[in-house]
């Protein structure tokens, strides 16, 4: 256990270290957040909002009903590219260096996915300023159900990382899987467009997604004013898919490294 | 001029693609092109059902949301391309170790560029030609296409694309970083140019930025040509202003990029 959590602690001090080095790391938590949002919120106004299909979607709080699903998908897009930027380790050479180690495999993914927290965290908050300085009418809120759900989605999103982080230990060639889990996210985990108006092939795609859930349980906290019973669905999906996941992981992590055994090549392909 | 180093990088680079990255290479290209209709479909279909805001067809001369959202994203994802395959070459080299052994030769570096341009721009319009086939389902028609006018304007988005890519690589040469600059630019762009909502609905000092970027104008031309069937002469303006800002582009990448270089190389192993 010891170890476990020294490898965890080494992890997320390097890894933030090597995120924050630069200060252009705050480009990307501040600017494109704003940016797509900023552009989410103009590609609605082609639209006439008056004629939405979904009661909630209305010209005075589209930009919250925004913001919400931008918030929630930002938050996963961190841990996303916190496991984008680990496969750069394969290609530096420090991967293998890391399995030569005796640390524990599982501790390093973890330790990497949580060293990207601080970054998320900085982005709920800019994410939640926005919201109270545009509409802070719209939001109808309890305390303890947002923290609940708020602490919710942030481990769903760690666990999502993790397990992306252990599909790139397999290759160099896995840019492909931001192809097929990363882009589609966006599409169908409800982020522009809510699932309840989905037709059934896209609900069943929707039900893939972690964010879906998330996404989901977090506006009817913010929006509704939703209490924990209320939306205990969400919260035990939730913790269903952190623990499929994890065990997931672990499964992942022996196969990679008889992978590694067999081909006996960590740092190229 | 035999355009040995072209075809040399040619070569290199579809290989390099096919046999160290051959899931990236087919599925990428294919599913992208995908998505991008769908996220639109969606909006437009499940959550608006067809209601368009009266100002969009005014400002666009077209009521077909889809088509325009089609031709907007694409124009985009040509962009992104060009500019993920052109900007990063030298990066990519520099980090995969190719670098040094690439300047030890004598390469000119205008087909250097040129070469890793065709490969992407072979695949790319494989890609886009996917897209097109998944829209059609989706009820995008071309029928008011002018043929003439699409082909120049597709000359002349090459162009503006190699001059962007020229630029930004010089900066990720010499910040060593591709993260930041590619993906602030791509936001950018996106916010901007006027790819998925008309740039009229920005305010007006963002559109006069967006002016001095070339995409804008050839999103411009690509759906005149092609959805409103707009002839060559009728926009003469657009086209040589488009064709000029290109150029200073390409003129400030090819400078910057021989100052750039010997930086990267300076600082090749610290």
């Amino acid at each position: 256990m010891r170890s476990f959590v020294k490898t965890f602690a080494a992890e997320i001090v390097k890894q933030h270290k090597n995120y924050f080095y630069s200060k252009t790391i705050y480009i990307s938590l501040f600017l494109w957040p704003l940016f797509s949002f900023i552009t989410t919120y103009y590609s609605f106004q082609v639209f006439d909002l008056s004629k939405s299909k979904v009661p909630y979607i209305t010209a005075e709080n589209v930009v919250v009903y925004l913001l919400l699903g931008y918030m929630c998908m930002s938050l996963f897009r961190c841990l996303v590219q916190s496991a984008w930027r680990f496969s750069f380790e394969r290609f530096h050479g420090t991967l293998e260096l890391i399995f030569l180690s005796p640390s524990n495999r599982a501790a390093v993914l973890l330790g990497n996915a949580v060293a990207s927290l601080f970054e998320s965290v900085i982005i709920t908050v800019v994410f939640t300023v926005f919201m109270l300085v545009l509409k802070s009418e719209a939001l109808f809120f309890k305390l303890l159900p947002a923290v609940i759900v708020f602490l919710l989605v942030i481990g769903m999103a760690v666990v999502w990382g993790m397990f992306l982080n252990s599909l790139f230990l397999f290759s160099r060639d896995t840019n492909f899987l931001f192809t097929v889990l990363e882009e589609p996210m966006e599409i169908f985990s409800g982020v522009k467009v809510p699932i309840i108006l989905f037709p059934l092939w896209a609900k069943m795609i929707a039900a893939i997604f972690p964010l879906t859930y998330a996404i989901e349980a977090v506006r009817r906290v913010m929006l509704y004013g939703s209490s924990l019973y209320e939306i205990r669905i969400y919260l035990l999906i939730g913790i269903l898919i952190m623990i499929a996941l994890l065990i997931a992981i672990m499964i992942i992590l022996v196969i990679v490294e008889k992978h590694i055994r067999v081909t006996g090549n960590i740092t190229l392909f | 001029m035999d355009f040995k180093v072209l075809r040399g990088t040619l070569k290199k680079e579809l290989l390099t693609k096919y046999r160290a990255y051959p899931m990236d290479f087919f599925i990428g290209n294919v599913l992208t092109g995908f998505y991008t209709i769908l996220g639109a479909y969606m909006m437009y279909k499940l959550l608006f059902e067809r209601n368009m805001n009266s100002s969009f067809a005014n400002l666009t001369g077209t009521s077909d949301y889809l088509s325009y959202v089609l031709v907007g994203s694409l124009t985009y994802l040509f962009l992104v391309r060009t500019c993920l395959n052109v900007s990063r070459s030298l990066i990519t080299e520099l980090r995969e170790g190719t670098l040094e052994s690439l300047m030890l030769a004598p390469f000119r570096r205008v087909e250097y560029f040129l070469g890793n341009m065709l490969v992407q721009t072979l695949t790319t319009t494989m890609e886009v030609m996917i897209s097109v086939l998944v829209a059609i389902p989706f009820g995008i028609s071309f029928q008011y296409i002018h043929i003439g006018s699409f082909l120049l304007a597709i000359v002349v988005a090459l162009y503006s694309f190699f001059g962007i890519s020229m630029v930004l690589g010089c900066v990720m040469l010499f910040t060593r970083d591709t993260y930041i600059s590619q993906n602030t630019l791509f936001a950018f762009v996106f916010l901007v140019c006027g790819i998925t909502f008309p740039s009229e609905y920005l305010p007006a000092w963002l559109r006069t930025i967006a002016d001095f970027i070339p995409i804008t104008g050839v999103v411009t031309l690509i759906r005149n040509s092609v959805l409103l069937g707009k002839g060559i002469s009728e926009q003469s303006t657009i086209w040589i202003n488009t064709l000029l800002i290109s150029t200073v582009y390409v003129l400030i990448g090819f400078i910057l990029m021989q100052k750039c270089e010997e930086v990267a190389l300076e600082k090749i192993h610290s």
